[in-house]
């Protein structure tokens, strides 16, 4: 029923599903294979776009850092992070990978639903916040300007100027860190547009069907296994998240991607309250375009274990609810948890392997998926079709691990 | 941690049977229940005395009757947490709800679910109107608050159930205009040598008919409402006549003025608990839908989980008292509190009793099935999904444009996006999705429910008013001198 396509791909969440469709806009005949597996990371996004806040550790990467400097001290490790305030600075490289896919959501948006006629949720508010408590953050915001001196628009306000922009803030605090034009998406009508769009320019999409392992014939990936059934294609791309370690363990590659749960909490709907997506050593919270605030987010090395914790509600709760006091009288609508497809460097895995041919990696998005997807389509797809790629794709190779990796590396260690 | 060795959800006929049970062994059990009181929707007592409206009650609930004084008899034993909702379970067994005292968690060594059945209830135009509820509705209104919903009252759908309410509504003083009951009158004479497996049973409803009949309640068979009429609140209802699939014709539809217009068509089995704790799950139409998997002990694919009564599969009252025994004997002998020599003489004899009323039921519930021309009562317009107010041309819409699965179907539009997680629409649309593509229902897929399952606030949760790590230990067993007491 899958026929032999051009191109399989492998996992239908926003990465797989963005790459089916820059294939099939460039006329590539796709197979898309989705089997829906609990902890998806999509399905558990915030759905922000913050280039630059997540590469320099504002967005959900406050938590992060947070977490593996607190893991460190426990591990009584010599090496532990001295700066525990969360300024941790991904690679310049992918903060422009972040940018410049960032840049590609208006359009994509209206693309999208021209096509479509999915409304993504593409939704510029005021930006992104980094609330403020304590004197010794301020440090950080001095930090940032020395290591981003031309990055426009970043502002330290005072407590005033933020109540200004977001009324509903709590009076504890003492400043905030403006990043413009950080915005959101809702991550799953984003990954259901791609996949919507891609059969509309003439991909299929097989649901619940679950991919065994890979074909390797020699050096050369010839398709994959299905229910003891061999599928041939002309290449294969792993986009299976959390899995895709697994996936590329079938054709013998080693890939260092390992899940990192992340759990979150959702509120009931409300009426607009906030105007920015707001970021705290706690917390982040985004209210999404049908009036739920969304809060989250844990960041824990579990394997595969996709239940939620009453430490982790509780810690988001209070973290929220400082921010924002009046949630406290809010009702809750759900609590779940995903697995980010996370890396031993926290950069993504995209593009052919030394190893084999006709497979490529589009994985190990980790918190930054949602914002990466448009480039990462775009440089996965050009990847297969041994075009020039728009972006320098050698700091993503998974060639930059070397022959070391296997097994699932500690996150932060 | 709180250590429980036995936690119970749900107070109704199988939960007090399965706490009464356990206590008789010696077991201490901790009993959560959402009500003031013991006794869940069907044996559901009066908020006080006073309130009884019974003093002109015909039906004497001798099982109920009997059922709570037992619970009664051992409340110095049970830990009983009324006004609580159980709101999620997490891994190991782990019981979150919230109450009076706030928020607690329980990990409880083994975790029955006892936590019934909940109304179906298929959209058709005006059904969002004030006036409009479901008979479970109408009757805990009456019971609970000893408050007449209306003055006069349609009850409306399938079931055996409506003729109860029927009765408890004509007996508050509400005039019933009718009983609308979907299945024909001759669906009763076919599947009649069916019925006749538990006499006793037979007798019981052939009773509830004739109460109807000296009430002068109109039993109208082989109809259906297909319609509430009213500007601000239900001012009359539609029937008419509908065939073997519960298509109704229009052309024959009537118009009946009411205040009070209950409808609904069985039972869905609550299954969310089970799904939270990882059991696996199975679609069996005859049961209400998705049911976890159980064995003959009632044990399901997880350690420790065990669930009785409608929660497993809708098949009333009885059937779920003698359930919730069995379950609190299983439990017992795996607690090593009763040998497993007793235990099996014990369980022949309720599973010849569980085999007899399983046979009545199956009986019954060919007179009652749920039919399949319900889900075209629903127009455009009409609202499907109340929480997210998704009309049935949006929802129409988004499984001709591919969600024709539960979750891509909730992707596209919303239902069951809301507070409610898809309790209310999702057994309907599921069925709507499975006639429209083609598919069975099971292959629609079920609605993947996630805490918190009852509403709760993000105040709740806060470490300052929440008694999560304060509460300590309860003894779990008791010694067998006080044991023998209550029998």
């Amino acid at each position: 029923m899958i026929g032999s396509p051009d191109v399989i791909i492998v996992g239908g969440g926003v990465i797989g599903c963005g790459v089916a469709y820059e294939l099939a806009k460039r006329s590539v005949q796709v197979a898309l294979i989705d089997k829906t597996l609990p902890g998806r990371a999509t399905s558990a996004s915030a759905g922000g776009l913050w280039p630059v806040g997540e590469s320099v550790g504002l967005g959900c990467g406050v938590i992060y850092h947070n977490t593996m400097a607190a893991q460190h001290e426990s591990d009584k490790n010599e090496n532990a992070v001295e700066n525990v305030s969360g300024l941790v600075i991904l690679p310049e490289i992918f903060r422009k990978f972040l940018q410049n896919s960032n840049r590609l959501f208006p359009e994509l948006s209206q693309e999208l639903f021209e096509l479509t006629g999915v409304d993504i949720e593409y939704e510029p508010g005021a930006g992104l916040l980094y609330l403020i408590y304590q004197e010794q953050d301020f440090k950080l915001t001095d930090q940032l300007k020395q290591l981003l001196p031309n990055m426009d628009g970043l502002t330290v306000l005072s407590p005033e100027e933020t109540w200004k922009i977001e009324p509903h803030l709590t009076r504890d605090l003492i400043g905030a860190v403006l990043l413009p034009g950080e915005y959101q998406v809702n991550p799953m009508l984003l990954a259901e547009a791609f996949k919507r769009g891609a059969i509309e320019l003439g991909a299929t999409c097989h649901h619940d069907v679950h991919v065994d392992g890979l074909e390797r014939r020699g050096d050369r990936v010839t398709g994959v296994n299905i229910d003891g059934q061999q599928v041939f294609c002309g290449a294969v791309v792993n986009a299976a998240g959390c899995w895709s370690a697994r996936l590329a363990a079938t054709a013998e590659l080693s890939l260092p991607v390992f899940p990192v749960r992340g759990q979150i909490v959702l509120t009931e709907s409300l009426p607009h309250t906030l105007n920015a997506c707001l970021s705290t050593n706690g917390c982040y919270l985004v209210q999404k375009a049908h009036g739920e605030v969304l809060i989250g987010s844990t960041t824990e090395n579990v394997g595969f274990d996709t239940s939620v914790t009453v430490e982790a509600m509780q810690s988001l709760v209070e973290g929220s609810v400082r921010a924002v006091p009046l949630l406290k009288h809010v009702g809750i609508k759900r609590i779940w948890s995903g697995l980010r497809p996370g890396t031993p460097d926290e950069l993504p895995v995209l593009g052919p392997v030394d190893e084999v041919s006709g497979y490529f990696n589009a994985t190990g998005g980790f918190r930054t998926g949602i914002v990466a997807s448009p480039l990462t389509a775009r440089v996965v797809a050009q990847c297969v079709l041994s075009e020039e790629t728009e972006f320098e794709r050698t700091p993503f190779l998974a060639a930059r691990f070397g022959n070391q990796v296997g097994s699932p590396i500690q996150p932060g260690k | 941690m709180n250590r429980r060795q036995v936690v119970i959800v749900g107070a109704g006929p199988a939960g007090m049977a399965a706490a009464v049970t356990l206590c008789r062994e010696g077991v201490l059990p901790t009993v959560i229940d959402e009500n003031p009181q013991s006794g869940g929707q069907i044996y559901r007592q009066p908020r006080n005395a006073s309130q009884q409206s019974g003093s002109n009650e015909v039906l004497k609930d001798t099982r109920g009757n009997q059922l709570h004084r037992q619970f009664q008899q051992c409340r110095e034993q049970i830990e009983h947490l009324s006004d609580n909702t159980v709101w999620g379970i997490y891994s190991h067994r782990q019981v979150a709800c919230n109450g009076p005292d706030g928020c607690q968690m329980f990990a409880a060594d083994h975790l029955l679910l006892a936590t019934g059945a909940y109304e179906y209830v298929c959209p058709f135009p005006g059904w969002t109107l004030p006036g409009v509820m479901t008979p479970g509705a109408a009757q805990s209104v009456v019971k609970s608050h000893g408050v007449r919903p209306g003055k006069t009252a349609i009850v409306a759908g399938t079931g055996p159930f409506l003729l109860v309410v029927a009765l408890q509504l004509h007996n508050a003083g509400v005039k019933v205009a009718a009983i609308v009951e979907t299945a024909r009158r001759r669906d009763l004479w076919r599947h009649c040598p069916g019925l006749f497996w538990d006499l006793a049973m037979f007798a019981e409803g052939a009773g509830y008919m004739r109460r109807i009949r000296q009430a002068g309640i109109p039993m109208m068979w082989g109809q259906v409402v297909t319609c509430a009429e009213g500007n601000d609140a239900v001012a009359a209802a539609v029937v008419a006549p509908c065939n073997e699939e519960g298509v109704a014709d229009p052309g024959q539809a009537r118009t009946i003025p009411v205040d009070t217009l209950c409808v609904a068509y069985g039972f869905v089995p609550r299954f969310e608990l089970a799904q939270l704790a990882g059991c696996e799950m199975e679609y069996r139409e005859a049961m209400g839908g998705w049911i976890p998997k159980m064995d003959s002990h009632l044990a399901t694919s997880i350690p420790g989980v065990w669930v009785a009564g409608d929660g497993g599969g809708v098949a009333g009252a009885i059937v779920a008292q003698l359930e919730g025994t069995l379950a609190g004997l299983a439990i017992a002998n795996s607690l090593g509190r009763l040998d497993t020599a007793t235990f099996q003489n014990r369980y022949r004899k309720l599973s010849r009793q569980l085999a007899k009323m399983h046979r009545f039921r199956e009986a019954l519930d060919r007179v009652y099935q749920v039919r399949e021309g319900l889900t075209k009562l629903a127009t455009e317009n009409t609202i499907v999904c109340r929480c997210e107010e998704l009309s049935c041309a949006e929802v129409d819409a988004g499984i001709e444009s591919g969600g024709t699965r539960s979750r891509t179907l909730k992707v596209m539009t919303r239902l069951g996006m809301g507070p409610c997680q898809g309790r209310m629409c999702w057994p309907a649309m599921a069925r709507r999705i499975a006639r429209k593509t083609h598919q069975r229902v099971e292959e629609v897929g079920q609605f993947s429910f996630r805490p918190p399952t009852q509403p709760i606030c993000l105040g709740d949760l806060l470490a300052d008013n929440q008694t999560l790590s304060q509460l300590t230990d309860r003894p779990t067993v008791i010694e067998k001198s006080v044991k023998n007491q209550t029998l």
